[in-house]
């Protein structure tokens, strides 16, 4: 942003904060609690200096060293725009409002939660000191406060959430967020926040991602006082019924999800035919399993800021097949269109029968130990490769390995497939009961991800389910049945004993 | 008094050394482990116990109580009931189908190489040391230096705090070291923090499983003396100091 166009941004933030709107009838508000710390500057400076320049920079223009390398960027504090509030939409945030935010993080972003690093002290300093970058002055000139008072939320019941489905259909939500909330809506590649970044709609199914929290009365909150400096605007004036306010956040609740981690993934066994279409009820009902995905910054070319943070697998296997179900959300569909990348996934196992002790390395194997790579792509489907590494790529025939993918509401699910036998060379066959490494791989191809510029996980490991053999069952009865006889006996030998003696 | 509680006591020492196991390790220890460890423990125990007459007389005495039918009605039929279900379980959780992942052990700091290559170049571990520390005073620059190396190519897994968790860490297994904890950076010397910067995960032995360390090889990226001024940061970041080759002298003459 120019200089100019910063200062007539801050002439016009300046005089919206100044003449705070009437008081809203259909908000209640309540007094800001004092704030507890008085200011020490220079303690403040110091705290400043140490935790925070790196990323919002020694000005606070949000423009320190690792401000490149995070998405969504440090916030630049000159001109006192702040997300998490519990004040009305444009107005200032209460000192306790930074308090909570430096205390407790922005979850999904790269701001850290300072509460187990820093004493309440040292925080309130940081709140002090953190308003000092406000160029226009606007803190100092602030008339006495009043904050929203959120109240306790109403009932969770199944009509509230009924009303709230509708009001997010009535009030546009699905415009941004998307339909089924995972921020896939029609204007969603296209938004900016005031410093010009492109900024993307919150997805309401990974609870983990809501910064100002993910309880009914945080995400209430949230959309009563708008995000200040996003498109994220306050509804107060659209919906101006508590009452309908907390429907909405009873339904975006409802929408989301916590992660559900672990290291094995459990193929089920069918009896039947694995079914091929990939939202077929067959899925839905077996267990899955999240793995979280980081940026490729590993080897060259380095990825800092991946679209993906998590990707969602199930697995079910038949006589002859296992099948794999991968599903992830993505806001955009892309298909190798507008000079963008397509969108891909690609499964890791080992080219060869490995033990637990020595694996191939975890991004693409090495020269001693291949990796079999299976490779799904929007545009063109299925591909196969044998790697050696993160530059060996070879591509092989796809053998009876085959592929079904499909997007659909933002989300994309796609079947990789394979008999269970092992009929070539450089791949490994999949018994039951048999630990099998597994790794992950995504791109977005809205962020221009391709190549090695991806998301990527650990070795995980795919379990097919052995069956249980009815032998589970008959030792532990055995067991039991013989130490009750051990006690029998040993009763009647002490009672024996006992009278030889009387 | 105690001898009378001997059975009691024995029980809940037991029941201590198992909570100890389960609660007080990071990472957990595995389930095979554990049962050894436990094994162990009772045969200690009972060694202990029947070592003296008395004492094994007292230990015996509520159970013999039970079994010659002078306890309680109720306490006899709960014991009765007790042990036959507890080896039914015990049996059912060794012979059920386990989805734990397999035990994978790690060696977290295995020998260092007697030298390693950087950039080409051979460089002894032995006596090596770091350079920006030899000038002496002035640490202030590098170690500014330092954090900006670090908040460029570390903080996404070793994290802001350099506690191990950035936002990218969770990703990863094992997880990234924490260097706030005395057992990473604050008990090695800086030549062995050195080799693990400079050849990463990809440098460990095999016991260290390296395959699975995302651990980046930095003198793909970084200059020795930019590895040297990050290792200065985490150091002084985290407010921990190097062991120094003084402290291994003075070790190896007690
Ligand atoms: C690793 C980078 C990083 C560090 C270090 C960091 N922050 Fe942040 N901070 C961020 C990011 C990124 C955002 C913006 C997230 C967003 O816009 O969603 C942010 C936002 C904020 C906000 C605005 C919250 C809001 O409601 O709008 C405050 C206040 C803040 N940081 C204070 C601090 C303080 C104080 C420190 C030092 C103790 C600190 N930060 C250290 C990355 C960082
Ligand atoms: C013009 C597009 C747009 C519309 C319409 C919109 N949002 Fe948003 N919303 C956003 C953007 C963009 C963000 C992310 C802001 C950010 O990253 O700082 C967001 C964030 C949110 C969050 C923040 C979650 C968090 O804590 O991080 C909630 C809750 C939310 N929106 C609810 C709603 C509801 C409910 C509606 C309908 C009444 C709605 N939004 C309509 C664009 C929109
Ligand atoms: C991609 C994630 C990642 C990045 C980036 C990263 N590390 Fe690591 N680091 C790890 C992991 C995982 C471990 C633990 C496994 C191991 O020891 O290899 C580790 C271990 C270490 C250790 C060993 C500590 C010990 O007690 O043995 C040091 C020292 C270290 N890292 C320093 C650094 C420095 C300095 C940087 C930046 C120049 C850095 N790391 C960047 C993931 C990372």
């Amino acid at each position: 942003m120019t200089s100019i166009s910063r200062a007539l941004l801050a002439l016009a933030l300046a005089s919206a904060a100044g003449a705070p709107r009437a008081a809203d009838p259909n908000l209640k508000t309540e007094p800001v609690k004092a704030t507890p710390v008085t200011e020490d500057s220079s303690a403040g400076k110091a705290l400043y200096a140490r935790y925070c320049t790196q990323c919002h920079g020694d000005e606070g223009k949000g423009d320190g060293p690792a401000a490149d390398f995070v998405y969504p960027r440090p916030r630049d504090f000159t001109l006192a725009l702040y997300k998490v509030r519990s004040t009305p939409s444009g107005q200032l945030p209460t000192d306790h409002d930074l308090f909570n935010v430096i205390s407790e993080g922005l979850p999904g972003t790269s701001m850290p939660a300072w509460n187990k690093y820093l004493s309440e002290n040292e925080r309130w300093q940081l709140v002090h000191y953190v308003k000092t970058f406000d160029t226009l002055g606007l803190f100092k000139d602030e008339a006495p406060k009043q904050r929203i008072a959120v109240g306790s939320p109403p009932q969770m019941t199944p009509e509230l959430i009924v009303r709230g489905k509708e009001l997010y259909r009535s009030k546009k939500c699905w415009e941004c967020h998307g339909k089924d909330g995972r921020g896939d809506g029609e204007k969603a590649d296209t938004q900016k926040d005031d410093w010009g970044f492109p900024i993307r709609p919150v997805n309401f199914t990974k609870s983990w991602r809501f910064r100002a929290g993910d309880r009914v009365e945080d995400i209430y909150r949230t959309f009563t006082t708008g995000f200040n400096g996003t498109p994220m605007p306050s509804f107060v004036d659209a919906i101006p019924a508590a009452e309908d306010r907390w429907a909405l956040a009873a339904f975006v609740k409802s929408l989301s999800r916590p992660q559900k981690t672990g290291q094995v993934l459990r193929a089920r066994a069918v009896e039947t035919e694995i079914p091929s279409d990939p939202w077929a009820r067959q899925w839905e009902e077996i267990d899955y399993l999240d793995f979280p995905l980081a940026g490729q910054i590993i080897v060259k070319p380095r990825w800092f800021k991946p679209g993906h943070d998590v990707i969602t697998a199930r697995a079910l296997y038949s006589a002859q097949e296992v099948a794999i179900l991968l599903e992830w959300d993505d806001g955009t569909h892309n298909r190798g269109e507008r000079g963008k990348p397509a969108d891909q996934v690609a499964l890791q196992f080992p080219a060869e029968k490995v033990t637990a002790d020595e694996k191939p390395y975890f991004i693409l194997g090495n020269a001693k130990r291949p990796v079999d790579y299976w490779f799904w792509n929007a545009a063109d489907g299925l591909r196969r490769f044998t790697a050696e590494g993160a530059q060996k790529l070879a591509p092989r025939d796809a053998g009876s390995l085959s592929a079904k993918g499909e997007y659909r509401d933002g989300q994309y699910r796609v079947i990789l497939r394979r008999p269970r036998k092992a009929a070539s060379e450089h791949e490994v066959e999949f018994e039951p009961g048999r630990f099998v490494p597994v790794a992950f791989h995504l791109w977005d191809g809205e962020q221009g991800e391709e190549g090695l510029k991806m998301a990527i996980s650990s070795w995980y490991y795919l379990l097919l389910e052995p069956p249980v053999p009815s032998t589970v069952y008959l030792w532990p009865l055995l067991a039991g049945c013989f130490a009750f006889g051990g006690e029998l006996w040993f009763m009647r030998r002490l009672r024996r004993r006992r009278e030889v003696r009387v | 008094m105690m001898l009378r509680l001997t059975f009691w006591l024995a029980l809940a020492l037991y029941g201590a050394v198992y909570a100890a196991l389960r609660l007080a390790i990071h990472p957990p220890i595995p389930a095979s482990v554990l049962t050894i460890y436990m094994l162990l423990t009772a045969i200690a125990i009972l060694v202990f116990v029947s070592a003296d007459e008395r004492r094994f007389t007292q230990f015996i005495a509520p159970l013999a109580a039970v079994f010659e039918g002078r306890a309680p009605r109720a306490a006899r039929i709960a014991v009765l009931a007790v042990i036959p279900l507890a080896a039914a379980w015990a049996t059912y959780v060794r012979v059920a189908p386990s989805a734990d992942a397999p035990f994978e052990l790690r060696v977290i700091h295995p020998e260092p190489p007697s030298s390693l290559s950087v950039h080409g170049r051979r460089v002894e571990i032995a006596g090596l040391q770091n350079p920006l520390r030899a000038k002496g005073s002035e640490l202030d620059k590098p170690i500014r230096e330092g954090k900006t190396i670090y908040y460029q190519n570390c903080f996404f897994c070793h994290g802001d705090a350099l506690a191990g968790d950035g936002h990218f860490a969770q990703a990863f297994r094992p997880i990234p070291a924490n260097f706030r904890d005395v057992g990473t950076i604050s008990m090695l010397q800086e030549s062995y923090v050195f080799w693990r910067v400079a050849t990463g995960g990809a440098g460990l032995p095999k016991s260290a499983t390296p395959w699975n360390s995302a651990m980046p090889v930095w003198q793909d990226f970084l200059t020795e003396e930019e590895i040297w001024k990050a290792i200065l940061y985490i150091y002084a970041g985290s407010g921990s100091t190097p062991r120094t080759w003084d402290d291994e002298v003075k070790h190896d003459k007690h």
